[in-house]
């Protein structure tokens, strides 16, 4: 069988598969929809939060108010005591009580430090970390006009006394993200996981397909073809959908959920190629071993949770325990995710993400080898 | 009785669904929870560029530094490089202290030092985010309060008051020491705990029909084919959740504000209701990949949907209605509200009677079951 036949052969194979084709092109269409769906309103708003305010004055009340103004914090209602506070906030499922102490105004006007009590639910860190963001705004804007008003009391003009009331200003900047979105954070790692899990899962389908075909006595064109062509083959189609699909996230995707695109063409071109190589790979060893196909959906499924988790975009790589940390870096999505993000969303250059691409070529090597004895070792069983 | 005892047999043949009842949910529950142990993250990198050289500036560093999240490992001579090392995720933020700054501030202007830190990373980066603003409002109070000390407020506390004329204390609620643990392990294994399920329902029908084909599996008895099936399998995953849960409560020490046997209760209906779910998937495909793969793009977002990262009430309608198709998301507002919140259990009976709904793939699996076993139309479908 020539080359050619093969490749034809091999195309065939493909797509009259129709598990393979629902989870390549269904898996990464329908994902790419799925995925970023809780996420489309970026980041959280108006948490609902219940205040307990004790002392009642007027810059309690104007505090309260400017906190309800902050885009991140609605005031949902006024609670007489903290017992009934707490009682709504379970029953109504708000993000947090904020509490005005006793003698807040007095305080302030004789120079004590009133302390602002926010109890927020921790079992939404989100949510938590958003309602404490409002606050603080609020909190702050309200000292910063105390502290002025202190300052003109003490007798300073009120030019300077604006200037002066921080002693050393902080200017604190979000890179990269700037609005802090969500869709911006979990999706470019995670279309880049889709693409490592589904292609897997497609070579897994097909090489298990033909494992089943095998068990009932059928024949086919991958029991005769030499090893070496078949993996050339099927690696050659498969790399040519998923660039056409990789097009299409890393293209209209990424413009229609507005995710930066910071990487030169050709710089992303490349970084695909040397990954989808070893993913590839990979698919063919799993697809030559497994006795079904639908055990490659499965394992690639169970895989993805801790892949996600431990690739190093949710959680700091230096606190995941280091027997884990080596076993993840024989997943080809472990570097690719890490290299992508910097590349695209980052704007690293070319040569800093060297290290990952080394890793990936490396893995390509490895699976490349393994893909083709496991192949010949299929073939000379099936002769048997 | 009969059939039950073959039903262990065929699952004993299969390594497959042996590794997926037994040791391998477990092995994965450890590896989620080994990933977070550390709880919190610490010595994260964060870079400086100090312009000013003063004695002003390496004692703001030393103040930063002090911080147990973050450590400043690296000093770079200007903006750029430090922004480079940004890019290239050298590290997670980075402080640019302006030339003058001292004199600035001994002058009476406000040096402004300029913080970035990494917000892809959005987890990573709002810890760093979080660090250098408390460290800055430290290190502020600090050197204000020696200066009004100097100057016409005698008393330490008043001094401190005047630098920080309102103060703000955050206490987390339910999660008391926001440990990031805690928050994502109780998240993540429930969601993997679904696809497990899910999964094991699909393979373990798909089995019979491997073995020979689903009208023989059924035979003239669907309904009951289809319970004495399912109900082994239930009763370990039963066991899979009651283990991650005692050892949540009980080895870890996490706090149980609630009800443990209402919660152990609810645990059960939601294997019922993922069983329910698996079976309808599989029954309208009739074919192991095909239902394998769909029950996989059906469970695998199920942690993105749950609303423990990212909360319910921000998502829009199709994603809450998808959401709601799913039994974990259900069993995690009660777990949420058991765990932490000890609410009353009567506070939870919405989720628990959505739960109950899943009854409802249940019978349409059990329609399409006698369907089947009544023409006898599962044989040739098997081929």
């Amino acid at each position: 069988m020539s080359f050619f036949q093969l490749f034809k052969a091999e195309v065939g194979a493909v797509f009259t598969n129709i598990a393979l084709l629902l989870t390549v092109f269904g898996g990464v269409l329908f994902y790419s929809f799925l995925y970023p769906l809780p996420y489309v309103t970026q980041v959280p708003r108006e948490q609902q939060v219940v205040v307990v305010n004790l002392d009642d004055s007027l810059l309690a009340r104007r505090l309260v108010r400017m906190v309800d103004a902050t885009p991140q914090v609605q005031i949902h209602s006024e609670a007489p005591s903290l017992a009934q506070a707490r009682e709504r906030l379970i029953e109504k499922k708000l993000a947090g009580i904020l509490v005005v102490p006793e003698n807040f105004y007095r305080d302030l006007l004789l120079g004590r430090q009133p302390t602002l009590a926010f109890a927020g639910d921790a079992s939404y860190f989100l949510v938590f970390g958003t309602v404490l963001e409002g606050m603080g705004a609020a909190g702050m804007t309200l000292a910063a006009e105390i502290k002025v008003t202190q300052l003109l009391m003490s007798g300073q003009a009120l030019a300077l006394a604006q200037e002066q009331y921080s002693a050393i200003t902080l200017g604190l900047h979000a890179m990269f993200n700037e609005t802090q979105g969500y869709v911006n954070y979990v999706i470019p790692a995670v279309f880049v996981l889709i693409l490592h899990q589904t292609l897997i899962m497609g070579m897994g389908i097909l090489g298990g397909s033909e494992n089943e075909q095998q068990k009932e006595g059928k024949t086919g064109h991958w029991q005769t073809a030499s090893p070496a062509a078949l993996l050339l083959a099927r690696t050659l189609i498969f790399m040519i959908i998923y660039t056409l699909l990789s097009l299409y996230y890393y293209g209209p995707a990424y413009v229609y959920y507005d995710i930066p695109r910071l990487a030169a063409m050709g710089d992303l071109a490349l970084l695909n190629l040397v990954f989808l190589l070893p993913v590839s790979f990979l698919g063919i060893c799993l697809g030559a071993v497994l006795p079904r196909r639908e055990l490659a959906t499965l394992i690639v499924l169970l895989s993805s949770m801790p892949l996600v988790f431990a690739c190093g975009f949710v959680w700091p790589i230096s606190a995941i325990p280091a027997p884990i940390n080596i076993l993840m870096q024989l997943i080809p999505a472990v570097p690719a995710i890490k290299a992508f993000i910097l590349l695209n969303q980052m704007g690293a250059d070319f040569r800093q993400i060297f290290p990952q691409v080394v890793h990936l070529t490396i893995l390509t090597a490895v699976y490349g080898l393994a893909a083709f004895l496991l192949l010949t070792r299929r073939k000379n069983c099936f002769a048997m | 009785m009969e059939k039950r005892a073959s039903e262990w047999r065929l699952l004993v043949e299969d390594p497959w669904l042996v590794s997926l009842v037994t040791w391998l949910p477990p092995l994965l529950f450890v590896m989620i929870y080994a990933i977070f142990s550390q709880g919190m993250a610490r010595n994260l990198p964060v870079g400086v560029v100090d312009l000013d050289h003063s004695t002003l500036s390496r004692t703001l560093i030393r103040y930063y530094d002090a911080s147990p999240t973050i450590t400043l490992a690296q000093n770079y001579p200007d903006a750029l490089a430090g922004i480079k090392a940004m890019r290239g995720g050298e590290i997670y933020g980075l402080l640019i202290i302006p030339a003058d700054t001292e004199k600035n501030a001994v002058l009476g202007r406000p040096p402004s030092i300029e913080a970035f830190y990494n917000s892809q990373f959005l987890l990573i980066g709002k810890q760093v985010k979080t660090a250098i603003l408390q460290a800055h409002e430290t290190a502020l109070a600090k050197i204000d309060t020696l200066k009004h000390l100097g100057a016409h407020a005698p008393v330490m506390g008043q001094a401190l008051a005047r630098a920080v004329p309102v103060g703000i204390q955050a206490t987390p609620l339910f999660n008391s020491n926001t440990n990031y643990a805690q928050f994502l392990v109780s998240a993540v294994i429930p969601a993997l705990w679904q696809i497990f399920i899910v999964m094991t329902t699909v393979l373990s029908m798909a089995t019979e029909l491997r073995r020979d084909g689903l009208a023989g599996w059924l035979k003239d008895r669907p309904v009951r084919a289809l319970v004495e099936k399912l109900a082994p399998y239930g009763l370990l995953f039963w066991l899979h959740g009651l283990v991650f849960l005692l050892t949540m409560v009980f080895v870890l020490g996490w706090p149980l504000h609630g009800n443990l046997v209402f919660l152990i209760f609810c645990q059960l209906i939601t294997v019922i209701a993922c069983q329910c779910a698996g079976a309808l998937i599989f029954f309208l495909f009739r074919d192991a990949a095909r239902g394998v793969g769909f029950a996989a793009a059906y469970c695998a977002p199920g942690l993105a949907f749950m609303g423990v990262t990212f909360p319910a009430t921000d998502m829009t309608f199709l994603a809450r209605v998808w959401r709601s198709l799913m039994p974990i998301s259900h069993y995690m507002d009660i777990q949420i509200a058991q765990v932490n919140y000890g609410a009353v259990p009567m506070l939870s009976l919405p989720q628990v009677g959505y739960l109950v709904l899943f009854i409802l793939p249940g019978l349409a699996a059990c329609i399409l079951a006698v369907r089947i076993s009544r023409t006898r139309f599962g044989a040739e479908v098997a081929v």
